[in-house]
């Protein structure tokens, strides 16, 4: 009985031990990061001289900055925009690839390909494909004599957005394609079969079996692919760095350039009003993420 | 009919292929350009001639030697830590009985929901200015390493999971202690899932802009490839050095794409059990 009580108390030791590297990062690195933004959300504070002003980055934030609030708006816009084409475009692409087709490893080897690439080196060359007077778009539609003029692609808003919705799919099926294909193939076969004995169609079977089996998956891909735009920093930074006049912003790199000098601007940061705009950004997308939660709760309880 | 709608099908997926590599191919062909052909070119896709300039240039003028270089050290140094971390960290949680385990576990996974994006970078700086470790890659390093993983630490927690708990019983009776199990027993078969591991985080590291880009603001000399390449945009002269700033991407776009060609199944798996299982 003793042996067995010291290895227990020798095994506590180990474990602590082996978790030690990440417990110590958890720590420094996220727990002690929120610490900081909640105080400093309460000071003004531009990393010489920090003043406790109460509550006036957030009556700011709420009264004084439309600019914020504008890139929550774009934000949102680009992620259900995006999602309304990409997650449609890889569900038809997993179904199509399901089946027997000649080349089928080569198509899903290449429809992943982007998400390998660096999603700052793919803003570059896009920003080189969309370039107004030497981009490669520019070039092909005034060669095809589609336009006449060349589209100024980074001159306004919608146009711009329109590109960063590109880029973002065209990175961003191939991934969501795959979590598809992994979902239907674990779709059992005899449901297919009584289907078909049933005399079910194509569309019925995709609409009647595929589509509500694969609901929990599709409640995960949904859910992170919704995160994760709502995250895209590097892209519109790189690709549109906020222009034409910080309309193409998202909120990640509008925080962002509170903390950071970027693209060779050269403002005074603003540490103490930064911490406030993420801290209300996490909360609102926490009661996002809880509400699309519950609503998509309902939907994934097939067994 | 058959016929005529698999023909319907290859077209749809064969353009899609197309656009798919449209950008990479550019970019592939716009690097062997010289800048005078690139703004001229038009509609053109492949170059007059195949001329390695862009790349001697970039190599050797525009400082590509260093970003590379750091890109490498940087990479390798993340990479073998993140893989040692997941791997205790996986184990410990799986197998080990230690109090807080649940409510450790759960905060651990809570990182992946919570959305703290470009919150923590700045204090992540000043902790790194505190450990004077801000003007040196192992900053960087650091941050990655002892970052938590969430979707690793699943990987790595399942896969012991699996591994038939008889093994390490017998070893402790042997008289193994519980780290002697990890490193004797469980660490050897960890290997294919280390691999996935490894090459994920690869892909992570190699291809990361932020972190390394705000550790290096002012010190550019320790740019990695992708923060050197963007940066070259935001200079002066950045219409004269479209080709340079082509051949750069290249270069940091085509080890990545041996690995993947090379090693496809493991960067699929990799990829999407992380997601399912988590």
């Amino acid at each position: 009985m003793n042996l067995l009580k010291n290895y227990k108390k020798g095994q506590s030791a180990w474990c602590y031990l082996l978790i030690a590297p990440m417990l110590i990062g958890f720590c420094v690195f996220t727990i002690y990061p929120i610490c900081w933004a909640l105080r400093y959300s309460f000071y003004e504070y531009n990393g010489i001289d920090a003043t406790f002003i109460g509550l006036d980055n957030f009556v700011r934030l709420f009264t004084r900055d439309p600019g914020y609030w504008e890139a929550l708006v774009n934000t949102f816009l680009l992620t259900f925009g995006k999602l309304l084409i990409e997650l449609p475009l890889a569900l038809l692409l997993a179904v199509l690839l399901n089946n027997s087709l000649k080349g089928n490893g080569i198509f899903r080897t290449i429809f992943f390909m982007p998400n390998i690439i660096s999603t700052a080196i793919m803003g570059l060359i896009f920003f080189f494909i969309f370039d107004t007077a030497n981009g490669f778009v520019n070039n092909v539609l005034l060669e095809w004599g589609i336009i006449n003029v060349p589209i100024n692609w980074f001159g306004e808003k919608w146009t711009a957005m329109a590109v960063i919705a590109m880029v973002s799919i065209w990175q961003g099926f191939g991934i969501n394609m795959l979590f598809f294909l992994s979902g239907i193939q674990g779709i059992p076969k005899d449901l297919y079969e009584c289907a078909s004995l049933d005399g079910a169609n194509k569309w019925q079977t995709f609409i009647h079996i595929t589509i509500p089996m694969l609901a929990p998956v599709m409640q995960v891909v949904l859910m992170l692919a919704m995160i994760g735009t709502m995250q895209t920093t590097d892209l519109v930074l790189v690709l549109t760095n906020g222009q034409p006049a910080g309309k193409t912003e998202v909120i990640m790199t509008y925080i962002f350039k509170y903390f950071f000098n970027y693209g060779g601007g050269n403002s005074i940061p603003q540490y103490g009003y930064a911490t406030a705009g993420s801290i209300v950004l996490a909360v609102i997308l926490g009661i996002f993420t809880a509400i699309y939660l519950k609503i998509t709760k309902k939907g994934t309880q097939i067994y | 009919m058959r016929i005529f709608k698999k023909g319907i099908l290859y077209i749809f997926l064969i353009a899609l292929v197309f656009i798919t590599l449209l950008p990479v191919m550019y970019a592939l062909f716009g690097s062997f350009k010289s800048n005078q052909e690139l703004l001229v070119s038009g509609a053109k896709l492949l170059p007059e001639s195949f001329s390695i300039d862009n790349y001697i240039t970039a190599w050797k003028m525009a400082d590509f030697k260093t970003y590379t270089f750091n890109s490498l050290y940087l990479t390798f140094f993340s990479v073998t830590g993140v893989v040692c971390s997941s791997a205790m960290a996986g184990y410990a949680f799986s197998r080990g009985q230690f109090p807080g385990k649940n409510i450790i576990f759960t905060l651990f996974v809570s990182t992946m929901f919570i959305c703290l994006g470009t919150i923590t970078l700045y204090p992540k700086l000043q902790i790194a200015r505190l450990l004077h470790i801000n003007k040196s890659l192992w900053g960087i390093i650091i941050m990655n390493v002892f970052s938590v993983g969430a979707t690793n630490l699943f990987l790595v927690r399942s896969f012991v999971n699996s591994i038939p708990r008889e093994i390490d019983e017998a070893a402790t009776i042997d008289g193994c202690s519980f780290g002697r199990v990890f490193a004797s027993i469980i660490l050897p078969l960890l290997k294919p899932i280390l691999a996935t591991i490894a090459i994920i985080s690869f892909k992570t590291v190699w291809n990361d802009y932020l972190l390394p880009m705000v550790f290096t603001i002012s010190t550019p000399s320790k740019a990695p490839l992708v923060v050197g390449v963007v940066s070259l945009k935001n200079t002066g002269e950045a219409a004269t050095s479209w080709n340079l700033m082509l051949a750069g991407t290249m270069i940091s776009i085509i080890p990545m794409m041996v690995l993947y060609l090379c090693l496809n199944r493991y960067f699929v798996e990799g990829m999407t059990s992380g997601a399912v299982k988590g």
